[in-house]
């Protein structure tokens, strides 16, 4: 999986995009990222699903561990444009629930 | 000593010599005898250095690592070393240091003294050889040390892992209605895959789940969720799996969540005396059931158990199924519809849903060994990538004498 990062300066924003397949192997890097950005002050992440084939149950573990962390700091992981296989999970597991889905 | 000769004599001086080369063959000897296979390096670098006084006829040597062990010989303390230690440094004429860097970045330094003559070059030599030769004991120490704190761990993983798998249940339920097949194979050697199930009165309740995750961790959530099932099946089994399931939640939800982890769970309710099937789904897929022969979907209406707290959020909502006169309920685990074949492909629900459509009239533990079967040849020898687990429930006048007769 490849991991884009798109961070604007002047605000608390920043963009990951995904590409690829992100499970229980992608988990780590992009659970570094997310945490970075939090670090960095950076808690509003938008996740760009677009360009992801497939997820397991532990990269959803980790957008749901990444969107808690940003609410705590009064920020949000909000998923961006998922693909057609992870928006049919998100419904499946009642995670677009969950979620802030754009 | 023949009175005739002097201590000064040549012969003497051959003596002597020959002696002490004797004396240095036989420490060589011991030297390359000195065990590296002790868990103790500090032992084998001590026996090494004693065996290398002999041979470089040295007073004292010490030997240190620039973080770590100092071992000293042929001195009583180990501060009495000399300043120089760095074979850089300018040494006094009796001291001689070397130090020694292995391929890993291991370094250690090595120092010699004697009072009587200063080093030679082979002296060096040697001592560098020697230094190589504690390093190497070291190295090889700690190798074994890890290897052996390596086996314990996975000597518990393993027990861990059986634990774990041990609080499945094997038991049938003793309705004459139910018809029962339950199965889980981990991925590994444990997982986060899991069901259980209680008789409480004329209900048979029932959960299937799948912890995120895998392995060990997963597997040890997996036997925190069956506990709470179990103990809420007898506390709130009573009002209906919807109570269940907040029940759980109200208990395994700050856990959960503070692990990084969520539950997707079913949880189900067959009261035999009504023939009606209560669901309650949090997150979990897939879900089937048929009533005909024609299965459909029984989806999610709530998330997975730790991603919101369930009291807070959309209320939980039963499905109500009537098993009269037959119905069948399969849940499975992601593991199936996600297993991918040798060229990458995954199975798919389609497929299981196939496979279900397919054999109305196969007994709960026939279809759920069909299916175990089915996925194994779709596999091919493909890596098994996630837990598989399958619950299938078969309600009809009829069920039990086809578990008796198979």
């Amino acid at each position: 999986m490849d991991i884009i990062t798109q961070e604007n300066p002047t605000e608390t924003t920043i963009s990951l995009e995904l590409r690829g397949r992100f499970d229980a192997h992608e988990a780590d890097m992009f659970r570094a990222a997310v945490d970075q950005a939090i670090d960095n002050n950076n808690v509003q992440i938008r996740v760009d699903l677009a360009n992801v084939e497939f997820v397991d149950s532990t990269a959803l573990a980790e957008l749901v561990r990444g969107m808690k962390r940003c609410r705590e700091q009064r920020g949000d992981l909000v998923l961006v444009h998922p693909s057609d296989p992870v928006r049919v999970i998100l419904e499946l597991t009642k995670l677009d629930a969950a979620f802030d889905i754009v | 000593m023949n009175p005739t000769e002097n201590a000064d004599s040549p012969i003497t001086s051959i003596t002597s010599a020959l002696v002490d080369a004797n004396d240095q063959l036989l420490a060589m000897y011991a030297l390359t005898e000195v065990t590296t296979d002790s868990l103790d390096g500090e032992t084998a670098v001590r026996e090494i250095l004693q065996q290398a006084q002999t041979l470089l006829r040295a007073d004292a040597l010490i030997l240190d690592e620039p973080e770590g062990l100092s071992v000293a010989v042929g001195t009583s303390d180990a501060s009495e070393r000399p300043v120089a230690k760095n074979s850089n440094s300018p040494l006094a004429p009796t001291t001689a240091s070397v130090s020694v860097t292995n391929e890993s970045g291991s370094q250690v330094n090595l120092t010699a003294r004697r009072a009587d003559q200063p080093f030679g070059t082979a002296d060096h030599k040697l001592l560098t050889a020697v230094a190589n030769m504690a390093l190497g004991a070291l190295h090889t120490s700690r190798l074994h040390r890890e290897a052996i704190d390596q086996a314990v761990v996975a000597r518990d993983h393993d027990t861990a892992s059986q634990l774990a798998v041990r609080a499945l249940p094997t038991w049938q339920p003793d309705m004459a209605s139910v018809d029962l097949f339950a199965r889980s194979d981990p991925a590994r050697a444990a997982g986060g895959d899991l069901f259980t199930y209680a008789e409480v009165g004329d209900t048979l309740h029932f959960v299937v789940g799948d912890v995120s995750g895998k392995g060990l961790p997963a597997a040890m959530m997996m036997t925190n969720v069956i506990s709470a099932s179990l103990a809420a099946f007898h506390g709130s089994g009573h009002t209906g799996p919807a109570a269940v399931l907040s029940q759980i939640d109200s208990w395994l939800y700050e856990f959960l969540s503070d692990a990084g982890l969520f539950v997707t769970l079913v949880v189900g309710a067959f009261d035999q005396t009504t023939n009606r099937l209560r669901l309650a789904n949090a997150g979990h897929s897939p879900v089937f059931w048929s009533a005909d022969g024609a299965f459909e979907l029984i989806e999610a209406n709530v998330p997975p158990i730790g991603v919101l707290p369930l009291n807070v959020g959309p209320s939980i909502e039963e499905v109500v199924l009537d098993a009269h006169p037959a119905g069948r309920l399969v849940v499975a685990s992601d593991g199936f519809s996600e297993q991918a074949s040798p060229g990458g492909e995954m199975f798919g629900e389609e497929r299981l849903v196939a496979t279900l459509s397919a054999n109305p009239h196969r007994s709960s533990g026939e279809l759920g060994s069909l299916l175990y079967d089915e996925i194994e040849t779709y596999a091919d020898g493909a890596q098994q990538g996630d837990d598989r687990t399958v619950l299938i429930l078969t309600i009809r006048d009829d069920a039990k004498q086809e578990r008796a007769d198979p």
